[in-house]
Formats: C-alpha cells, structure tokens, sequence
C-alpha cells in the first residue's frame, strides 16, 4: 500500500517536470519578436567571457565574446598546455545620470583551458576586433591531421 | 496518372535561411540624465555598416547582423551561438528624434537620445520682492 502511495507521488513529479519544462520554453520566447531571452539572464563570472573553441584542421580556434575590452584589458597566456584568458571590464563610468537598467556589471575575470592537444606556443595569435577576441594556435606538427593515402593493392 | 507540382509561396532556400538567422537581445544599461536618455548594448562581432538604429512611434528598434566565422571549422566546446541582436524599447515621450546618435566602439553600441527642449527640467528663478 505504501509502496502504491509512492508511486503515485512520482507520477506527480513527471508533471512537475514536464511543468517545468514548459515554463522554461516560454521564458527562453519571447513571442513578440521571435528573439530568445538567455541572454539577459544574470551574468556568471564562471561562464564569462563565452567562448567557443574550434578544430580548423593545422590550428586550433578560440573565440570569444569580450564586447567593450581592447587588447590592453584582455590578458592571454599559455602554459603546461592550458591556455588563460584574463581581464577585466571596468564600469562604465558616467558622472550624473540615472540607471535605469543595468545588465552589463563591471567584472574581473580568468578563464583556463586545458588544450586538448600540442601547440606551438611561438606561432599562437591572437587579435581583438569588434568585441570578439580571436585566439589562433598552431597545433604541434605530431598532432596534426594527416593524410593518408590509399594504394591500390596489385 | 499526372502528378502536378504545386508552387508555394515564393521561399527559396536563400531566403529561408535569412529569415530563420538567430537573434538573440543584446544585454543593455539604460541611463537618464536631465538632458537625454543613454542605451549601452552589448553586440559583439557586429561591424558599423551592419547595425540598424530605428525610432519609431516612441519605440527604439536595435537590430544588428553579424560578420558570420567561416562555419567548415569542427567546433569542439560552444558556448555562444553566432547570432544576430535585436531589441526593441519603448522611450518615454519627449524624444527629440532627430538628434538621436549612435556610435559602435569594440563591440559595444551606445545610442544617444536627446530630451526634447520642452521637457528638459528648468531652473525657475526666484525674484525677491
């Protein structure tokens, strides 16, 4: 009987979740503009800046959303195979005016990455251009792809 | 037995593709002084010639497009979508529509909105009698 009494409580829980996720679709939409809200959720610092790494065959890509920074606010390093993106964004300073909204805060942050292969430190790059920082490493001649071709068998 | 190839509506991939781009709302802080209204955006990896500013019946229209990254790259780890912005608010009256200025600087759009003389606060002076 008990166990029935269980049973019966998780069934509720199913629909708690299906609740919940349905909540979270109507509030990711916003219907009037087709747009989604994710981003002006509060700000994590773990998560900041966005970053998406990317494999383009001889290097290895890092992007990443740094919008108001310029190269002097933006610290880079690589070390032991894990690459640090550092920096910090400073208030935006103004004198007399009212804050009506405020979704961009001020913050100090550092990102680590353990590579996921060899690269070659001297040939890294990296470059600020319109808020994106782009971060260009050269991967190890042994970690590049290679090709291999195929000999007809006589 | 003949088949018949209806036409649909005029929608080539081209064109589908343009109207399913992403959009997400850029983060913003809205700011008041007694002379105008200020809106900071976030919009990285928009250039100039791709952001459109529009005021509109007492409403502020940020739409901007981004310079799309070769997509043929493997993406190993994602954490943003390579998305358009857009965001629409609706100003208090007393904009003056014609002064509004716009100005994109690394990534970030800062839309100034000039206050109608008319409704910008006025020091009233006090004569002694």
């Amino acid at each position: 009987m008990l166990s029935r009494l269980t049973d019966f409580d998780r069934t509720f829980d199913v629909l708690d979740e299906l609740r919940r996720q349905m909540d979270r679709v109507w509030n990711d939409y916003d219907g009037s503009w087709g747009v989604t809200r994710s981003t002006t959720q509060p700000l994590s610092t773990a998560s900041w800046p966005r970053c998406n790494v990317l494999d383009a065959g001889a290097n290895l890509v890092v992007t990443t959303e740094v919008p108001g920074l310029s190269e002097k606010d933006l610290d880079v390093s690589l070390e032991d195979g894990v690459l640090t993106i550092a920096g910090e964004r400073k208030p935006t300073e103004l004198e007399g005016y009212a804050v009506h909204r405020r979704e961009r805060p001020a913050l100090r942050f550092a990102r680590s990455f353990a590579l996921p292969m060899k690269v070659d430190a001297e040939k890294t790059s990296a470059s600020v251009k319109d808020g994106i920082l782009t971060i260009t490493l050269a991967k190890a001649p042994e970690a590049r792809p290679r090709q291999i071709s195929v000999k007809a068998a006589s | 037995m003949k088949t018949e190839l209806t036409k649909s509506n005029e929608q080539t991939p081209a064109r589908r593709a343009e109207e399913q781009r992403l959009a997400i709302r850029p983060r913003v802080d809205v700011f008041e002084n007694e002379r105008e209204y200020l809106v900071v955006a976030d919009v990285p990896g928009v250039a100039k010639d791709a952001i459109d500013v529009r005021f509109e019946d007492g409403e502020l229209r940020l739409e901007a497009r981004r310079w799309t990254q070769a997509n043929t790259d493997q993406p190993l780890s994602a954490e943003y979508h390579v998305a358009d912005y857009r965001r629409a608010f609706a100003m208090p009256d007393g904009v003056d529509a014609d002064k509004i200025e716009a100005e994109l600087k690394s990534g970030v759009l800062e839309v100034h909105l000039p206050k109608s003389e008319a409704k910008r606060p006025r020091r009233i002076d006090i004569r002694a009698s």
